[in-house]
């Protein structure tokens, strides 16, 4: 029997979803190994009571959400957190610093009271356990399908380890430290084949931290080429602002 | 009394939830409450460096991102008083053009096209109706390919920064692309005579319909607000004058008026004020179909996208001509920071969308503030579904409810657009 999937979306840009669909290629065929029984995004129909695997887009920012994932954990076998707002509450993360009630009175002021049951942003695995992870802002469709695949099969999910710069110098691409200009490379998980520095722009950590990454020495390496680190900290928080390593 | 649900509709982007009220056969109430989370983005770019705020504020949406980008940098360069070039022009609107040709296909097949055969998704017809899907995944596919080909990446594109872009097509694959959307027109028209076979409902809106509008060209990247019932034009840094925002009690997304009357922006109003403007083969396409320009049938927003996909492709061709005779390549314009407050509009796929901001002296961001299409079209949606559900009541109830979702489609709403 073909493991049966359930696509559930929390506080997002469903930017990840869109991906999903953006497999024109080898849509059909990944559909055929599955049987995909709730994406709201793509068919009418209600969220079953039972299924195997759990496709979770979304940082945690309601009540409701928690809830949510609570019976995903009980109900799936396997959760895979795609994205960055799921993996490491991403760009919503943002609005967790301060209080969130005068976000709020920013955006809706004091006239009848709306966003029932608002927390802070959280990444996933805060609230529950995930088995999967899927990074970056938005995923790269062959990492999904190769994730997917390894949790299909049992697999662990195998991610890359090391720092973007390790790929981006197999591409040649000038560095932007000999430009003068801040990139998170060094700190940042690779997997997206240096997409962005190839492109002329640098890395903004979509991806998260890389597992060795070394803030201390990192701040160094710019600060011995004369760029300015006042604001590393602030650019590193874009995507990784719940990070420990950057909330002091 | 009875009060029948629709929980978190199907098929559009984001979570809303339909309520209809419904005594002894006679609707008496009608609600979409948009349940979808806010995110407070006009917070989180107050404080941060200018030159975050396109990357944060397109994380609004993943369908309309290059809009979202696009217009966050047309506000700021407004509020730098920086010009760019045509090139950087044209290939921004290359940009818009790829979501466009994305999303319409999108929309139209994996979203709407399933509720006029009567089935829950678009999957079961690439069993049945196998060149249909072919030719939807196709149109899809083109669109993507453009944004990345201008853009690096379709969901996000990396390159498009203040004053330019970072990097820029080869010429050659420029011109292999051109031969590809001339050849795909033909799949856009057929997407008109699938769409035009359908049996369509009709509810006579009764909002002002706004659009952008820019003198011969079908405005999607720059001109002034135009009015199609009141006829003004205005321009775009009036905007906030123009559209008034209110909190609604049952939804996370604001409601919008403009003179106190709701609107709706998007793929009908903007045939309604730009027909004259379509491509040849799009205006054809327009004089074969059952719409008339002016057309108040708010389900005729479907088809009007459909008329929209053929425009676009010749559009683009024409574009890539225009780049290629130009030669040369973009150069991002160097700005110097400096205090303003700068506003900026493009047409989305579902509307037009708005940003503006205000920065310091130093390049922070001290205010900032995002109406989104599907915002402005809520509360015309509602007035379009109190005055749709009597005509379709006395159906049974999964297909009356059927028949309100797919007034809901037909606006092509964007619900995490709307909150953001």
């Amino acid at each position: 029997m073909a493991p049966r999937v359930v696509v559930i979306g929390l506080a997002s840009d469903f930017g990840c979803q869109v991906q999903m669909t953006n497999i024109e290629d080898d849509l059909l065929d990944v559909l055929g190994l599955i049987d995909l029984q709730y994406w709201q995004l793509a068919s009418s129909g209600h969220m079953p009571d039972s299924y195997d695997v759990a496709i979770v887009e979304g940082a945690v920012t309601t009540l409701e959400h928690i809830a949510t994932l609570e019976r995903v954990r009980a109900t799936a076998s396997a959760v895979i957190a795609i994205g960055a707002c799921a993996v490491t509450g991403g760009i919503p993360a943002l609005a967790s610093h301060g209080r969130l009630e005068e976000r709020y009175s920013l955006v809706y002021g004091d006239g009848p009271s709306v966003a029932p049951g608002r927390i802070k942003p959280q990444a996933v695995d805060s609230v529950i356990d995930v088995d999967y992870r899927i990074p970056g802002c938005p995923i790269d469709m062959g990492e999904f399908v190769q994730v997917l695949s390894r949790a299909l099969q049992g697999l662990s999910d195998h991610l890359p380890q090391e720092p973007l710069c390790a790929i981006c110098k197999t591409k040649e691409n000038v560095c932007f430290y000999e430009r003068g200009e801040v990139c998170l490379g060094v700190l940042t998980r690779t997997g997206c084949d240096a997409r962005c520095v190839s492109l002329g722009r640098p890395c903004t950590g979509c991806r998260g931290l890389a597992e060795d990454a070394n803030l201390e020495s990192a701040l160094r390496l710019l600060d011995e080429r004369g760029i300015d680190t006042s604001d590393v900290l602030v650019r590193a928080r874009l995507y990784n602002t719940l990070e420990e390593a950057f909330t002091r | 009394m009875s009060t029948l649900t629709v929980e978190h509709v199907a098929r559009i982007e984001g979570h809303g939830t339909i309520t209809v009220d419904v005594d002894a056969g006679a609707v008496q109430s009608v609600h979409l409450d948009i349940v979808e989370p806010a995110r407070y983005f006009e917070s989180m770019v107050v404080g941060r460096r200018l030159e975050d705020a396109p990357l944060i504020t397109s994380r609004i949406c993943g369908i309309c991102s290059p809009n979202h980008m696009l217009t966050s940098i047309k506000a700021l360069e407004s509020a730098l008083g920086l010009e760019v070039s045509e090139r950087t022009q044209v290939m921004r609107k290359l940009l818009v053009y790829g979501s466009f040709l994305q999303n319409h296909a999108t929309h139209l097949y994996l979203f709407a096209a399933p509720d006029y055969v009567g089935l829950p998704s678009v999957f079961p017809l690439a069993e049945t109706h196998p060149d249909v899907v072919d030719r939807a995944l196709r149109i899809k596919k083109l669109g993507n390919d453009l944004t990345t080909l201008v853009g690096g990446r379709s969901v996000h594109p990396v390159t498009a920064v203040i004053g330019g872009f970072t990097s820029e097509p080869d010429p050659r694959r420029l011109e292999a692309f051109r031969d590809t959307l001339i050849a795909t027109v033909r799949d856009a028209v057929a997407t008109v005579d699938l769409f035009s076979a359908f049996e369509e409902f009709e509810v006579h809106t009764d909002g002002e319909m706004l659009a952008l509008t820019a003198g011969d060209d079908y405005a999607i990247y720059d001109g002034e607000i135009a009015a199609l019932r009141a006829g003004w034009r205005r321009p775009v840094s009036e905007y906030r004058d123009i559209i008034t925002e209110r909190v609604i009690g049952h939804s996370n997304a604001k409601h919008s008026t403009v003179g106190g009357e709701p609107l709706m922006v998007g793929a009908l109003p903007r045939i309604n004020l730009n027909a004259a403007a379509l491509s040849p083969e799009a205006a054809r396409a327009l004089e074969k179909s059952p719409i008339t320009v002016g057309s108040r049938n708010a389900f005729f927003n479907n088809l009007s996208q459909a008329i929209e996909l053929i425009d676009a492709l010749e559009r683009c061709a024409g574009y890539i001509d225009r780049l290629l005779e130009m030669g040369g390549s973009t150069q991002v314009e160097k700005f110097d920071i400096a205090a303003g407050r700068g506003a900026g509009a493009t047409e989305a796929p579902r509307g037009t969308l708005y940003h503006s901001y205000e920065v310091d002296a130093t390049g922070i961001i001290r205010a900032g503030d995002v109406i989104t299409p599907t915002a402005q079209n809520l509360a015309n949606l509602e007035a379009d579904m109190w005055k749709f559900a009597p005509t379709v009541v006395d159906r049974p109830r999964p297909e009356f409810l059927m028949a309100i979702e797919r007034l809901v489609r037909a606006y092509d709403p964007c619900l995490s657009c709307s909150v953001h």
